[in-house]
This record gives C-alpha cells, structure tokens and sequence, in this order.
C-alpha cells in the first residue's frame, strides 16, 4: 500500500480506494486535490481527510446526515457534471454518494459543521467535489449539539 | 446598503475600472456579466464563505483535541452512529 508522511498520523498507509479526487481542490485550496479518507473506528463519527500533498493539510468530517438526520443534499448541475452523476435528480447519500460535513473546532467557542458545502464523494469513483450550496437553507458554521439531544 | 434599479442592457460602474451588466432577468433569478481587472477577485458570496471557513477548519487540531470533538459529537447526536 502506498505511504505518505503526515502530520498528524506520522507515515499513514493507506488503499488506493481510499483516496478521493477533486478537480479542482475545495475553494482555498485548489491545488490540494487528492485527500485519502481516514476513518479510526474509535473516533466515529469523526473522519479524516488527509491531503496526499501537503503533511500538515488534514481536514475533520462527519456524514451530514448524521449530524442532522434530516439534511437534504442538494447539488448544482455544475456539480452532479463534475461528479459524473445523473444531473436530473440528487444523488442518495449513503448509496451513491458519500455526504461529508467538514468540521471547526476552535480553541474556544463551539465545534461547528459547513452544512452550506459539503464534500461529497461519488462512490463509485471516488471523484469528490466540495458541493456549496446556491441557497442559503443551512448554514456554513452549523452550531453540534446547539439542538436537542437525548 | 446603495440601491439602484437598473434594466437588462443597463450597466453601473464600481471604481474606474469595474463594471456590472445586467444581461438578463426574469422573476426569479438575475444575470449579471462582470468585467474588471484581472487583479479583481469575483466570487459567489457561498464559495467566499467556504474559503474563509475552510481556511479556519484547516488549522490543526491536537489529538487530544480531536478525541474531545469525537466524544461531543457522540454525545451530542440522537440515533446510532453507522459506519460510513
């Protein structure tokens, strides 16, 4: 298995399945675009995206359905294109695609999600596109825990 | 906030060098055609607030860090957490 050096987790191995494409990278960072998926069973629901070309570029994720059961992906026609999905209807989360919310976590204040633009990965070809949204039904810096929890 | 009213055809001027043309609009959407230097950096208000907190969700995170936002989030959520 292919090995690159990291930051956080050292010298990570990881599966050429495990590797997502974007063309280009999410917005700010457009030449990073390779990421491999990490997922560390003991953190769930948290996931990794680790950048296969910069050591110290590794981003936090969870599925956004999970942080919100209901949410509703939503792509532009440009974004089903660049995916290689059907562009007359919505991927299902779960099945066809994979719906990633990135996460903040600051030092201080609350951990929050962008549930404006997600990362969503086509499963199938593990192309990936961060997926901003052109209306404005969720919000980028989603508050985790801020509704009721049981 | 300035507010103009302008027609398809009609164009208004930022600055000396940038211009915004109204190439069409219906009830429910505009088109607007943008010209200004190269230097001029024009972008959806959604993806500059994805640049902005990307840029944010990319500095690092300690592990211990990471194990307190894992546990938060498992406290925090309703329902079983599937494997992806």
């Amino acid at each position: 298995m292919p090995l690159v050096h990291t930051r956080r987790f050292g010298a990570l191995e990881y599966a050429d399945s495990s590797v997502l494409t974007f063309s280009p990278g999410p917005p700010g960072f457009a030449d990073q675009t390779r990421f491999a998926l990490v997922e560390r069973p003991d953190l769930a629901p948290v996931v990794f995206l680790q950048s296969l070309y910069s050591a110290e570029l590794c981003f936090l994720a969870a599925p956004a359905k999970v942080l919100l059961p209901d949410y509703d992906l939503t792509m532009t026609f440009e974004d089903l294109e660049r995916l290689g999905l059907n562009t007359s209807r919505q991927p299902t989360p779960g099945r066809e695609v994979l719906c990633l919310a990135l996460l903040c976590a600051p030092e201080s204040g609350p951990v929050t999600a962008n549930l404006l633009a997600p990362v969503v990965v086509n499963l199938e070809t593990r192309a990936a596109v961060q997926a901003v949204r052109a209306d404005t039904r969720y919000s980028h810096r989603h508050a985790i825990g801020a509704g009721p929890s049981c | 906030m300035l507010v103009i009213r302008r027609r398809p055809g009609e164009i208004l001027v930022i600055a000396e060098d940038i211009e915004v043309e109204i190439l069409e609009a219906s009830s429910s959407y505009v088109k607007l055609g943008i010209r200004a230097p190269k230097s001029v950096v024009v972008m959806r208000k959604e993806i500059h607030v994805t640049r902005q907190q990307n840029l944010e969700a990319a500095q690092e995170i300690s592990p211990a860090g990471v194990e307190r936002l894992a546990e938060s989030l498992k406290n925090a959520l309703s329902g079983p957490i599937r494997p992806l």
